[in-house]
């Protein structure tokens, strides 16, 4: 079983993406041996009202047993409260996702720590992309900003209980342990998407520094093709234990699946 | 898996240095991936990005790529060189390819692949029959590598160089992969010309479209130390097997088929 923690559908502007429709989306993943997904609404990043992508997700996956929905809001805009407890209550969303890059705040100004602490008061997880496609490469209109793992750490340690999914990050050991091999932000989750496996053994060694428990499998479909991930995850020199938390186990904690 | 049968050749890719020698840790590291992911070869080189290297400098980096390749016989590697030296850069490609059997030639953005300051390198690299591989892209923020070629650069350079194998490095380098594709629309059918997969952005469709611009025979499978996603981005593209094999290995060994020098 393989759980994916990092897909999104819905029109991204910028390129044609195939597969973003929900229903090509699941076809894919489960094309790839995929068994769930916790999946976003890419319209969520460029709407003012961005609830009203999350009511949009929340229509497209209601007969989708597949997917896991995870809101995105934007603590700027009004009645994003209300929002997120409609989210957690009636829309029966598994997390909250926030994209400071593009509703244009700052993750250490007040409004983040407040809308994380709003998630920790309803045990929703809030995923956060350091980026959603790669900025080199990107259209004059979109965003260049790329959060770092350092600034999303200290909004953890300011929130306690927080539980936050970096998601399309590479992560290396030296940017989350202390000069003594204490893991420095113990509120933090990673996905595996950009991380080394074969060469380099990056998802083994933190699983042995950081513990497995602290990764999850995701592809951050459909931008990106899946096999890579897959092959990350195989490649992988941990124990088939640790696989196991990794593929699916973790996810299905946190999102209490 | 299926695609080992292919004999996959990693056609850009590096290995690190430290003090003017071989990182043997780093290459055994490559080593070993190559071999958890079932690629037969990795061609490698150990480019400098400064501005102007001089060859006390290119040359060192070519010394390291010698230590890999007696390291393991799974490194083939490449020679680079500064062509802004001219006559210092056909000595070391004498060095490199002729005497200790290097590949070809890598180019970094010490020059657009298009500038006259080329031609000794790109005549030399012809007469040996060996590929020049150019590092390339074309970034958003053009201020970061100023000198970077991009797909423009390139059919200019086939025009000049026509005898010349050109590879256009990463397609996936991060860059605006579809505005290259768009500009190679134009290549002539005579070009001698080819584009390698590699680099980390592992876009939907990315090799795909690359196949269906330039045709199979044109694409040649490399990572640029992104393994997974250099082979996975490869195997997602819905490719036959026939083009598969073309991109795995069949266009390098036809490359290399090509060399004079034996």
């Amino acid at each position: 079983m393989i759980f994916d923690i990092n897909t999104s559908t819905g029109h991204w502007p910028f390129r044609r993406v195939p597969n973003e429709k929900i229903s090509e989306l699941e076809r894919l993943l489960k094309g790839k041996g995929i068994g769930g997904a916790a999946v976003v609404n890419t319209h969520g990043l460029f709407y003012k009202n961005c609830h009203d992508a999350n009511l949009e997700l929340s229509g497209a996956i209601s007969d989708r047993p597949f997917f896991a929905g995870v809101a995105t809001l934007n603590p700027l805009y009004p009645a994003w409260e209300r929002d997120l407890q409609d989210c957690a209550g009636k829309l029966g969303m598994k997390g909250l996702r926030i994209v400071p890059q593009y509703h244009n705040y700052q993750l250490s100004s007040p409004c983040a720590r407040e809308i994380l602490a709003a998630a920790v008061s309803l045990s929703l997880p809030v995923f956060i992309p350091v980026r959603v496609v790669d900025v080199r490469q990107r259209h004059w209109l979109d965003t260049g900003s790329v959060l770092g793992i350092k600034e999303i750490g200290e909004l953890s340690l300011s929130v306690p209980g927080s539980r936050i999914i970096v998601t399309e990050c590479p992560v290396y050991s030296y940017q989350v342990l202390s000069k003594n091999n204490e893991f420095l932000y113990p509120g933090l989750y990673f996905e595996i998407s950009r991380m080394g496996s074969a060469y380099g053994q990056e998802i083994a060694r933190l699983a042995g520094q950081i513990g497995a428990e602290r990764l999850l499998f995701g592809s951050g479909s459909p931008f990106k093709e899946v096999t890579p991930a897959l092959l990350k995850l195989k490649s992988a020199g941990c124990t088939d234990q640790d696989k196991e938390k990794i593929s699916h186990g973790n996810s299905r904690v946190l999102l209490g699946l | 898996m299926e695609y080992r049968k292919y004999n996959p050749v990693d056609f850009h890719n590096h290995v690190s240095g430290r003090k003017g020698k071989l990182d043997r840790q780093d290459a055994i590291s490559r080593l070993k991936a190559a071999e958890i992911l079932g690629i037969e070869k990795i061609c490698i080189s150990r480019p400098l990005t400064g501005d102007s290297p001089v060859p006390d400098e290119f040359c060192a980096c070519n010394d390291i790529i010698m230590d890999a390749m007696k390291l393991s016989e799974r490194f083939i590697g490449f020679c680079f060189v500064n062509p802004g030296y001219a006559r210092e850069s056909i000595k070391e490609m004498e060095r490199c390819i002729v005497r200790h059997k290097m590949a070809g030639v890598k180019l970094y953005h010490q020059y657009f692949i298009c500038d006259p300051a080329l031609y000794p390198v790109m005549e030399y690299a012809a007469e040996l029959g060996i590929p020049v591989l150019m590092h390339a892209g074309k970034l958003s923020d053009s201020s970061i590598q100023p000198r970077l070629s991009n797909a423009q650069h390139f059919l200019k350079a086939v025009k000049m160089f026509p005898k010349t194998t050109i590879v256009q490095g990463h397609i996936g380098g991060g860059g605006d992969w579809e505005w290259n594709l768009r500009v190679l629309e134009a290549i002539k059918p005579e070009a001698r010309f080819y584009i390698d997969t590699s680099g980390s952005v592992i876009d939907a469709g990315i090799v795909k479209r690359t196949a269906e611009t330039l045709g199979a025979d044109r694409v040649l499978f490399a990572t640029d130390g992104s393994m997974e996603e250099g082979l996975g981005k490869v195997l997602d593209a819905g490719l036959s097997g026939r083009q598969l094999k073309k991109i795995f290995s069949g266009n390098f060994n036809s490359i290399l088929s090509a060399r004079r020098c034996k």
